[in-house]
């Protein structure tokens, strides 16, 4: 009778949760827990277990078929409806602009989607998998009715915007290699959100836990799939302390040249030799994490950027556009090219929490060594000193659950030798280096999926003497004055 | 005189009838169709005169196989049945009801001459991967480890994935055998050699049973399910048996026939 009773327990509880076959097999360790205490047979328990396995197999999830060294896959992605309206004012005294502060306005309905799965394999491997709207390395953006043809597709297209696999089988370590999110940690004055760099990286992190009063113990650190990681906790103390140390190397190809060997004599442009080897840049990153008792933290993570190899399409003399120019002249001289950048980068970031509400104070300082000679080799050999970047900003809030918010603002500056003009954000300043302002941001969660915010920025630019370098969505070089408006719904899942 | 014929091509085909009628298809596992099945139809036939057995051991895949196309009465199996078969039974209107027959311990043998006596589980796993090919990596007096394994349509060769591999692929370098008789007899034969083969095939001459993380397999071991790789057998039928087929089944886990399964080397229901 009792038997009896547990078998009808056991199938019960194993049908009831028998929608996946994951839970059929969590009642298949319930069925031996109840055949190793005895109070079913291994025939009762194969019974229920077959049935368990016959209800899972007619659900959908269990008509899925997984490899079988998958542990774990997540599936993810985003869905933003976006309106943007941008533009742009020309220098008072452009020629060939009829008239001073001449304004060029882009209003745009855009949506973006993004499509992925990662997960975890057998033996510490990993891997992600991301689909993305729109072929722009710095956007996921798709205009609406910005096709050929009404209500065309020819701009809807799917684009591989993740690709990678990894490794985390050596203690502290995660080594990645593919297109890959980026490993830096970094702000937008420097790296655009949207970029996926494609190459290799090597992380290493470790943690110390300090307790004053208690004696110290030292604590490893994991990473999961989504570059989080965890710790394991100790006893509770009187005061704590916790030091995370890390080191980001990546080796990113930045441009590849093709044919490293060509037929013959190698060429010339220009007086230069045609390049013949790849471009690549390299991220040298170390930092640090204190966070104290557990509600503080300070980081800062400086990074060095060094570029090797010319590539075929970057191996040009930057200019940025030049004042007293025509416009188009002006957007004519070279806006990408890579000479002359040995950038050392230093985000910092300082976070309490007010009550529950999280509040950061957050910065960048970024300053290029050779700025000396890209300003010289853009013609400017007095500009030497236009060298340097930097960003300061406060955030409060946080968009995690149903009905936070979130308020944010951040001045930036950026002068026209400091940066890649290649990387740095692509909304809040337009691309464009030698130019500076102010973005303010809100936000609300709807639900715990749906966000809506709102965005501001304003710049102007920095020098008044130079162009506006970087190849943005407002055609104007000099870009005098900028601003930006966008409203987003934003669905995450 | 055609009378005579008459009445005598009448008798035969009621014999034939009734022949086919007492006919019990069993198809699926080399484990249990090679020795264990064949002895308990022999037995069975004794007590039963006139039923006759058409038994193909040719893996549990075929076994399970054959149950869902209904091309035979009972399905052996020395796997459970898997989501994929179970759903394309249920497709067809067909019951897969598993019933445990024996049980059995999936043993790892060597060659007698090989000095290793033991290997850990972690070992076992490296070995039939591929991790580690030569004997000196797991204390033995080197040379190429050869891994000799069932073929993919047999459940040993799945359950020893499962039991023993953590799911992960055999080495590309593995041997593919038919039945467990050819792994042990390929093991006996070569110094180097490694493979599983169900507890009744382990007496073969020229092997030795490996303890896996101390525990050799043994009736036990198995019970107790401390040896690492005890697994359950079945007979897989089409919803309840009848007929036939229930007798036989009946007989199979009556005392008679699992004093049949000790003795050919199967672990019986306890």
């Amino acid at each position: 009778m009792l038997r009896n009773y547990f078998v009808s327990v056991a199938a019960f509880i194993g049908l009831s949760l028998g929608s996946i076959s994951a839970h059929a097999q969590d009642a298949g360790a319930l069925l031996d827990l109840l055949v190793k205490k005895k109070l079913i047979t291994d025939q009762e328990a194969e019974e229920v277990r077959g049935e368990l396995t016959r209800e899972a197999a007619t659900t959908s999830a269990g008509k899925w078929k997984m490899s079988a060294p998958i542990n774990e896959i997540e599936l993810y992605g985003d869905i933003r409806v976006r309106y943007e309206q941008r533009q742009g004012t020309t220098p008072d005294a452009m020629p060939g602009v009829p008239g001073p502060n001449d304004t060029l306005k882009r209003s745009r309905e855009r949506y973006r989607l993004r499509l992925g799965i990662r997960g975890s394999l057998a033996d510490d491997w990993f891997f992600g998998l991301r689909l993305e709207t729109s072929t722009n390395p710095r956007s996921t953006n798709v205009t609406f009715g910005d096709d050929a043809g009404t209500f065309g597709k020819t701009s809807d297209g799917a684009f591989i915007g993740q690709a990678y696999l990894g490794y985390t089988g050596i203690r502290d370590l995660k080594l990645t290699v593919g297109r890959m999110p980026n490993p830096l940690v970094t702000t937008l004055m420097v790296w655009d959100a949207d970029i996926n760099p494609e190459g290799m990286a090597e992380q290493w992190k470790h943690s110390y836990n300090f307790s004053f009063g208690g004696g110290a113990s030292t604590t490893g650190e994991t990473y999961s799939k989504d570059s989080k990681s965890t710790a394991v906790a100790t006893a509770a103390e009187p005061w704590k302390l916790k030091l995370d140390l890390f080191v980001n190397l990546g080796q990113f190809l930045y441009d590849d040249a093709n044919p490293e060997n060509p037929l013959g004599e190698r060429t010339s442009t220009a007086g230069r030799l045609n390049p013949n080897s790849d471009n690549w840049i390299l991220a040298w990153q170390a930092g640090a994490k204190l966070t104290f008792p557990k509600d503080i933290y300070f980081q800062v993570a400086p990074v060095l950027y060094t570029y090797t190899g010319n590539g075929d399409s970057f191996n040009a003399f930057f200019v940025g556009g030049q004042q007293g120019l025509t416009n188009t002249a002006s957007m004519n001289t070279n806006q990408i090219g890579i000479n002359s950048l040995l950038v050392l980068e230093t985000p910092w970031e300082f976070g309490f929490k007010i009550q529950e509400l999280p509040v950061r104070i957050f910065g960048d300082f970024a300053v290029n060594f050779d700025a000396d000679d890209r300003a010289t080799a853009a013609g400017h050999p007095d500009k030497g000193d236009q060298r340097y970047a930097y960003q300061i900003g406060a955030g409060i809030g946080q968009l995690k659950a149903k009905h936070d918010w979130q308020f944010q603002a951040f001045w930036q500056h950026t002068d026209q030798y400091a940066l890649d003009p290649n990387l740095v954000d692509s909304d809040f300043f337009d691309s464009r280096v030698n130019i500076q302002g102010v973005v303010v941001q809100a936000g609300y969660a709807i639900s715990d999926a749906v966000t809506f915010n709102l965005s501001y920025g304003y710049g102007r630019r920095s020098d008044r003497s130079l162009g506006t370098g970087g190849i943005g969505d407002i055609g104007i070089n000099p870009l005098d004055k900028y601003q930006l408006f966008q409203a987003d719904l934003n669905v995450k899942f | 005189m055609k009378l005579t014929h008459l009445i005598t091509a009448l008798a035969l085909a009621f014999v034939s009838a009734e022949a086919r009628a007492d006919k019990l298809v069993i198809k699926g596992s080399d484990t249990l169709g090679a020795k264990l099945v064949p002895q308990l139809a022999e037995q069975f036939k004794a007590q039963h005169p006139g039923t006759t057995f058409d038994i193909a051991a040719e893996g549990s895949t075929t076994g399970i196989a054959a149950i869902i196309d209904g091309t035979a009465q009972i399905g052996m199996a020395s796997r459970r049945a898997k989501p994929a078969e179970i759903s394309a039974a249920t497709a067809k209107g067909v019951h897969m009801k598993p019933t445990i027959v024996a049980y059995d311990g999936i043993a790892v043998i060597v060659n007698s001459a090989n000095p290793v006596k033991s290997l850990t589980k972690k070992q076992v796993e490296q070995i039939f991967t591929g991790e580690v090919a030569d004997w000196s990596a797991v204390g033995g007096s080197g040379g190429r480890i050869s891994i000799y394994t069932r073929n993919t349509s047999s459940g040993t060769y799945s359950d020893f994935k499962e039991l023993a591999m953590k799911k992960r692929d055999y080495a590309g370098t593995s041997q593919k055998m038919a039945g467990n008789e050819q792994i042990a007899a390929e093991v006996g034969k070569n110094p180097s050699g490694i493979g599983y083969v169900g507890l009744a095939y382990t007496k073969a001459s020229g092997i030795k049973v490996m303890s896996i993380d101390g525990v050799l397999p043994s009736d036990q071991s198995v019970h107790a399910k401390t040896y690492p790789y005890a697994r359950p057998t079945f007979y897989y039928t089409n919803g309840d048996p009848s007929g036939l087929a229930k007798q036989f089944l009946d007989f199979t886990i009556s005392a008679a026939g699992q004093k049949i399964a000790a003795q050919v080397g199967f672990v019986p229901i306890p």
